[in-house]
């Protein structure tokens, strides 16, 4: 059994599944369920003046019989007061003392504000602080969330004000609506923050009804954008949080969120450089019950690999995420077609043929037809690969290259010095 | 001619004034491609580079150069 123990800025957890703050997150009943379930903690629903919701809520995008591949939320934070919020919290944290449990935050950019809430949140034994600047919806027309998160200043001047009183760790809650994650995240480290977490929801409307021409979701008749989450984020988040992982600016934890669903998808985001993980759309559709799988699958990893702690994945792929002037343009692999698998349905040979490098050649031996990839016209694309229904069809394969590996950046280095 | 053909011709273009002793003394590249020209003594020769493998090739090729020319192993 491996040690699935984190400690995230100093927030220690007995595993690195946290329920993100949402609605999983929303009373001490949700989260001492989850507890009782395995999470290893919970950011509570976003604090901060109650609010008021509208009917409906959430929709989702199905996409080829997948049921919430994608999933889109016009919910705010927390309606309910401040009051009973933080006896729910105290109650929870008395019966569950060795989870972590973090308070979202989201006030007024106005420091007054912040001292107020850090000093009343932190008073009920909470073991950290998530300052929402990511909620892209609703109260971002207020100023708050993802309308203070865009502004470096502001995230700065707001993380500043959090770390001034507070006493637990301070992780900044970024929003993806932005053209470059890290230069809020600098920002937040600037501010003080003892961590950052990411992704908070993309800007997103779900659909159109064809035959009401009504937005999904919409509340009588008029729709807003909403936060979009679940898998079809995933390689947004992730790439936002290797982007933050390796660059030396962002030195502290990260917190890894969006659209991780499963054991693997944390540990991805574990070996790209998150600390811990926090899940919502995954509970949201199937249930607290989720991070069993999850905690056994990342428990059996770990064991298969002969790694002892969770805490040593951590960062571990980071150094291979790198600028793209910086991969070798002479690497060479192409596409080997096994035609003992192949079952001819020949979506390679379209793909290749109508969409990218038409090198895959059909043929016939003794009767049957074949499939044969031209190896000398072949760019590794991969294309072939991703669109084969058949697993083991279709294999990419090394090939050395004749020629040293250079990149792009050492080729433009090497001609601009025969440049006049 | 394929893809293929053509920057395998293009390679060998740049090998041959390569081994006749040729050097690249100037490159530069634009919306048509490399432009490489190569002199020998008062020799001067301009080749159009049109693949990306070739291009690739060539910028190995004028790796190679350099750092003969630095007197480095390669």
């Amino acid at each position: 059994m491996a040690d699935l123990r984190i400690d995230l800025a100093g927030i220690k957890s007995p595993n690195p599944f946290w329920l993100a703050s949402a609605p999983p997150t929303n009373s001490g009943y949700q989260v001492q369920r989850a507890f009782e379930a395995g999470w290893g903690g919970a950011v509570w629903k976003t604090l901060g003046e109650p609010i008021l919701n509208v009917s409906s809520r959430f929709a989702a995008v199905s996409y080829n019989g997948q049921r919430v591949a994608g999933f889109n939320n016009i919910e705010l934070i927390t309606d309910r007061p401040l009051e009973v919020n933080l006896q729910e919290i105290l109650e929870t944290k008395k019966r569950f003392p060795n989870h972590a449990i973090i308070a979202s935050l989201m006030v007024e950019p106005k420091q007054e504000k912040w001292h107020e809430i850090v000093k009343k949140v932190e008073a009920v034994g909470v073991d950290g602080l998530e300052l929402n600047f990511g909620c892209p919806h609703g109260m971002a027309e207020r100023g708050m969330g993802a309308a203070s998160g865009q502004v470096p200043e502001l995230v700065e001047k707001q993380t500043y004000w959090a770390k001034e009183v507070a006493r637990t760790p301070v992780i900044v809650k970024l929003t993806p609506n932005i053209t470059d994650i890290t230069v809020t995240a600098e920002a937040a480290v600037r501010g003080g923050a003892d961590a950052v977490s990411m992704i908070n929801t993309i800007n997103s409307l779900a659909g159109v009804d064809l035959d009401s021409w009504n937005t999904v979701p919409h509340v009588g008749g008029k729709g807003a954008h909403g936060g979009y989450s679940g898998a079809a984020v995933k390689p947004i988040a992730l790439n936002m949080v290797a982007e933050c992982a390796r660059n030396p600016f962002v030195n502290v934890p990260i917190s890894g969120i969006g659209g991780i669903s499963n054991w693997r998808d944390a540990a991805e985001f574990m070996l790209m450089g998150a600390t811990g993980v926090q899940v919502c759309t995954a509970a949201m559709h199937h249930g607290f019950s989720i991070v069993e799988d999850m905690i056994d699958g990342l428990n059996n990893y770990l064991d298969e690999k002969g790694i002892a702690s969770v805490m040593d994945i951590v960062g571990q792929s980071v150094q291979r995420y790198s600028n793209w002037g910086d991969l070798d343009l002479n690497y060479k692999i192409v596409a080997e077609i096994n035609n003992e698998v192949c079952i001819n349905c020949n979506k390679c040979h379209i793909a290749c043929e109508d969409t990218a490098h038409q090198c895959i050649d059909l043929y016939t031996e003794s009767g049957r037809p074949m499939l044969k990839v031209r190896e000398q016209d072949c760019v590794g694309c991969n294309l072939c690969a991703i669109v084969c229904p058949v697993e083991g069809a279709i294999s990419m394969v090394e090939r050395m290259s004749t020629i040293a590996p250079m990149t792009w950046n050492e080729r433009q280095s090497i001609i601009s010095s025969f440049a006049r | 001619m394929s893809d293929h053909l053509l920057s395998k011709d293009e390679m060998k273009k740049v090998d041959d004034y390569l081994d006749r002793g040729f050097k690249v003394h100037y490159v530069y590249e634009n919306l048509s491609g490399m432009f490489v020209e190569f002199n020998r003594q008062e020799e001067e020769v301009c080749l159009q580079i049109l693949t990306a493998d070739a291009r690739k090739y060539f910028a190995a090729k004028l790796q190679e150069q350099t750092l003969l020319q630095e007197g480095m192993s390669i």
